[in-house]
């Protein structure tokens, strides 16, 4: 066997499973997109752009785009401030730092829908001891006083807590004002410690000296040598750890399966949660193709937004 | 120029961060503690977190037809036992491991000889299979995975081991990984491996594969810990037969199965669940939190 011929035995299988897995389901997608296919039936029709349309038009789909960018645009901006927040207090602290970081990474290792069980378990209306803890609350003066406002001489039920605690506290995953801010919840829980950890890798990269300089020009404030320094150092890491978010929180699906199944009323009805019920157990993979290429039109449209911005830095640097 | 520490500043730090640390611990002390708890506890909230442990009897058991003293027991036996005789844990934890192992295996078998000629060997065409690696980088395997579930229904492997296996066994990141990894590693090593007249083969496996050991590990906590917790694949192949199913689809059909008010037992198989992963993270601490952000692309 000659050196020329080798590379085909090594790049070979992998090209193989690129196309027949990777290439190939997308244009399978895209094709079915247009018909009305389903599995057991020996044909199908093309139907044009039908599925597309139904998907611009429909009110279940209106709010599955609502609900999954919604998530999104909750998830998103939460745990990466929270993981940048996390970040920097760890790294200023003289001890303990390493300890934060396992515990705020723990939920980012554990088991996802394990988890949710236990989060569903915790925020059950009626046993679970969110509730519990809220409703113990409710009847310590003070601390009542404190979270209705009262203190401020507001009226107690006006307040979100006040009026919780005369009524009753939220149904949460029941509730279809309150599901997709709880799903979002469990989801920045998971999440945070994913970010914190990339900007910890990203502070650990903006040079001492920098710090120096800024404080010979007299910027000695925490806030000042956050907003001189490390800001403007962290650019590739925040533009990292947006995309990364924003990608990993499209793809919700763990929760919303376990724990809502996309209610209450459509509330939390997500792409890849639609696409599943639609594709899977209705076996409507029309429109289940057509929700995946649509998808993947807003993954793209993520990932180009990131390669502009790096793109963008090296220009200016 | 050191500042003198600042301990209002360091106390305040740590009050947010315990804070933080509170909340995010708060569903792992739930789920060993509920684990631990007869059902009366659980739902009252007391007990404290290990319960009194007081002798409860088993419904189950009775309605059995067992003697009444076999199935009186402690509420933490009860749990686990429950949670055991249940739903097959054993069985979905061996699936579980069965499943992890195998696409990392095939994943290196792969990726590790595609990388070497990426990054090594000079021939027509490479970089086309380049780019092609980088373009598939944006597919989200998540996303395509109806197709990917039409194809194998085709072909008849839904609930099948295969089905849990097939769409992993290409891994592009892992493939990208080696390549930047080989890149670094010097031509002379591999030109002094020709000259001892060794075959390419030998190259990759006996050369190559342990120089990358590193990036290797790194990927392999990445791949192992994605797989053990995904569920959306498995739940999307695997329908209805039991004997396939891995950790987190287990726990899900336990916990359709359950009328809602076992939490103990069904705590108690998410205990054995999530409990392997937490404690190697533990005791690994340093490697997962490097393996994880250094493959964090996906």
């Amino acid at each position: 066997m000659g050196r020329s011929r080798v590379h085909l035995w090594f790049i070979g299988p992998a090209i193989i499973l690129m196309m027949g897995l990777l290439i190939l389901p997308v244009f399978v997608a895209a094709v079915l997109s247009f018909t009305d296919y389903n599995l057991g039936n020996p044909s199908f029709n093309w139907i044009g752009v039908e599925n597309y349309d139904r998907l611009v038009s429909r009110s279940t789909y209106k709010k599955m785009f609502t609900a999954s960018l919604t998530y999104v645009l909750l998830v998103v901006p939460i745990s990466v401030a929270l993981g940048l927040g996390a970040a920097l207090l760890i790294a200023s602290l003289r001890i303990g730092g390493e300890l934060y970081k396992a515990v705020f990474f723990l939920p980012v290792m554990a088991t996802l829908l394990a988890m949710a069980i236990v989060w569903e378990f915790a925020l059950h209306p009626i046993v679970g001891v969110v509730n519990d803890i809220l409703r113990s609350g409710c009847d310590v003066g003070w601390l009542h006083a404190l979270l209705s406002g009262s203190w401020l001489g507001g009226d107690p039920l006006q307040s979100w807590y006040g009026h919780a605690c005369a009524e009753d506290f939220p149904l949460w995953l029941g509730d279809k004002n309150y599901a997709l801010g709880t799903i979002a919840f469990i989801g920045i829980w998971q999440g945070f410690g994913f970010n914190m950890v990339l900007y910890l890798a990203g502070l650990t990269s903006v040079p001492r000296e920098l710090y120096q300089a800024a404080h010979m020009d007299g910027a000695d404030s925490a806030w000042e040598r956050f907003r001189l320094v490390t800001w403007p150092m962290l650019g590739p890491t925040n533009v990292f750890v947006v995309t990364i978010s924003s990608i990993r929180s499209f793809q919700v699906f763990d929760t919303v399966e376990a724990l809502t199944r996309g209610g209450p009323s459509k509330s939390t009805y997500v792409m890849v949660y639609a696409m599943f019920e639609k594709g899977v157990k209705q076996n409507l993979l029309g429109i289940g193709s057509a929700i995946t290429i649509v998808f993947l039109g807003f993954v793209l449209i993520l990932t180009l937004i990131q390669v502009y911005f790096v793109n963008r830095r090296v220009h200016y640097a | 120029m050191m500042a003198r520490t600042n301990w209002l500043g360091e106390f305040l730090k740590h009050s947010v961060l315990l804070a933080g640390a509170i909340v995010v611990l708060l569903p792992f002390y739930l789920m060993l503690s509920y684990s631990l708890k007869s059902p009366a506890e659980i739902e009252s909230n007391t007990g404290g977190f290990v319960g009194s442990q007081e002798i409860m009897t088993d419904r189950r058991c009775i309605k059995a037809g067992k003697p009444a003293e076999e199935c009186d027991m402690r509420p933490i036996v009860y749990n686990y036992t429950a949670a055991f005789s249940e739903a097959p844990l054993v069985r979905y934890m061996l699936n579980g491991v069965f499943v992890t192992v195998s696409i990392f295996v095939i994943q290196v078998l792969v990726a590790l000889p595609c990388a070497y000629a990426l990054s090594k060997l000079k021939f027509w065409g490479r970089d086309v299979v380049f780019g092609l690696v980088i373009f598939c980088l944006l597919i989200p395997v998540h996303a395509i995975a109806l197709p990917l579930y039409i194809m194998l229904a085709k072909v008849g492997l839904t609930n099948t081991y295969a089905a849990l296996i097939i769409p992993w066994t290409i891994s592009v990141f892992g493939i990208f990984l080696m390549r930047q990894f080989f890149m670094t590693v010097p031509d002379d090593l591999i030109d002094a491996a020709r000259m001892d007249g060794m075959s390419e083969f030998a190259i990759v496996w006996r050369v190559m594969l342990p120089t990358a050991i590193p990036a290797l590990l790194a990927f392999g906590i990445f791949s192992v810990v994605a797989h053990w917790n995904d569920y959306y694949w498995p739940r999307v192949v695997i329908t209805g037969n039991r004997d396939l199913m891995t950790p987190p689809l287990g726990l899900r059909m336990f916990k359709s199965d359950l009328d809602g008010n076992e939490y103990g037992p069904m705590m108690a198989a998410t205990t054995v669940i999530v409990l392997p992963l937490v404690i190697i993270f533990l005791l690994a601490q340093r490697r997962f939190i490097e393996g994880i952000t250094m493959t964090g692309m996906k």
